[in-house]
């Protein structure tokens, strides 16, 4: 007997076609349950989320950047905005920004929490190190910061009481789409991005991160209201 | 609670109905038999669909507000501390419900298309490719659940959703397995 022949058309097309239905189906039924959310460093996007290991200022412990988000936080709402700051101890920029940084600090340290991530960036004298980043953000003696051509004692700015957050890996820097440091974005309470240094095109002409925070913080917000611990330097 | 268990439960009987599906093609011998694993597979394939669905909801709520109503967050059993761990809750920025979504769909197809028409002349190829698809993501099973149970936040967890996609492959693949042993014992039909 021969062997049972196959259709004459194509099935194919149509087991693609019903496979697309079905797919779209459950694609759809996902997007009613719950919305995608667009996460990315953008400003009207939710901030990357990350975990790794801080520095407070006498230890390094873990961190994840969403634990600072307050997800119930609306528009005039209590909450403490985040400022995240991305530098490389060897860059000079960033060196000269850490004056800048604490004079912020000590503006608007009571209204926002203050986060510096460190990178290492591929460039020849930029190698760092956990101790490195201690020295730059305690400014105590080290000799290996600004490319190697300063002791982190001399850094410009006072000793700095926020989180330190080693990234030397670089394993969030794709996420944030970080071109260069230093660089600098500021969350809303709810950790979505309100303010990203790399779009100027939304913001009044030259603004910087003091501008933003001036515009984009509440004057009334309430200092007594805060859930989270900057470290074990204070503030 | 009972309420949001639902969905786990009818995910488990799924899971069940494939397997009571395939083991009955076993005994049954020719086109009934073939007919009935392919029907077996698309089941394990289906739950994997809603499973890998139900895994990419999660994870959007668990973005959206930073928990979730459709799985716990507490415990050994759970899922917040494994799709919500940001370091392993993406394939290169896909979430990994969405890369089950695509995988299960391809199998899908392969399935399907044997199914409308198990006698065609590339039925064999697609039988040997739903083999090989099945293959490909047995490390991607095997790697996720190192990550859950020594990686992820808090570890071991063990997320039920995950691990009703993680059998559903496996149920697939065992599916796929007999399908090309019908096909090499010319029991095809």
């Amino acid at each position: 007997m021969a062997a049972p022949k196959g259709k004459d058309e194509d099935v194919r097309l149509m087991a693609a076609l019903a496979t697309f239905g079905v797919t779209s189906i459950v694609f759809f039924s996902v997007i009613l349950l719950a919305p995608p959310v667009k996460v990315g460093p953008s400003e009207g996007e939710l901030a990357p989320d990350f975990t790794a290991q801080a520095y407070s200022g006498g230890s390094w412990n873990d961190f994840r950047l969403s634990e600072l988000f307050n997800k119930s936080w609306e528009d005039g709402g209590d909450g403490n905005w985040i400022l995240i700051q991305y530098i490389d101890t060897d860059c000079p920029y960033c060196w000269t920004e850490g004056g800048k940084m604490s004079e912020l600090h000590s503006q608007w340290g009571q209204d926002v929490t203050f986060v510096t991530v460190v990178l290492e960036l591929s460039i020849p004298g930029h190698e760092s190190s956990t101790a490195e980043i201690e020295a730059f953000r305690d400014k105590t003696s080290h000799d290996g910061c600004k490319g190697d051509s300063e002791n982190c004692a001399d850094r410009p700015g006072s000793a700095h009481s926020w989180l330190y957050v080693d990234d030397l890996a670089g394993r969030t820097a794709g996420d944030w789409e970080i071109p260069g440091t230093p660089f600098t974005a500021l969350l809303q309470p709810d950790g979505i991005v309100a303010w990203n240094h790399n779009q100027p095109e939304n913001h009044p002409s030259g603004e910087e991160m003091d501008g933003a925070l001036q515009r984009l913080v509440p004057d009334d917000h309430e200092h007594d209201d805060h859930d989270h611990d900057e470290g074990g330097g204070g503030s | 609670m009972a309420v949001l268990d639902t969905p786990l439960m009818l995910f488990i009987a799924g899971l069940g109905v494939g397997s009571v599906m395939a083991s009955i093609a076993r005994s049954r011998g020719g086109e009934e038999g073939t007919q009935m694993m392919l029907n077996a597979g698309l089941a394990f394939i289906g739950v994997g669909l809603m499973s890998s669905g139900w895994t990419y909801a999660i994870h959007n709520s668990l973005l959206a507000s930073g928990e979730s109503s459709m799985c716990a967050s507490e415990g050994l059993v759970q899922c917040g501390s494994v799709i919500g761990d940001p370091n392993w809750n993406n394939l290169f920025g896909v979430p990994w419900g969405m890369t089950g979504l695509i995988s299960f769909s391809l199998l899908f197809f392969l399935f399907l298309s044997l199914r409308m028409d198990m006698h065609a002349k590339w039925s064999e190829t697609f039988t040997n490719l739903s083999w090989y698809a099945g293959l490909a993501g047995l490390p991607f099973v095997a790697f996720l659940v190192f990550v859950e149970l020594t990686q992820v936040d808090g570890a071991p967890h063990i997320c039920p959703f995950c691990t009703v996609a993680h059998l559903s492959l496996i149920g697939f693949l065992v599916t796929a397995y007999l399908l090309r042993g019908r096909r090499e014992s010319s029991n095809w039909t």
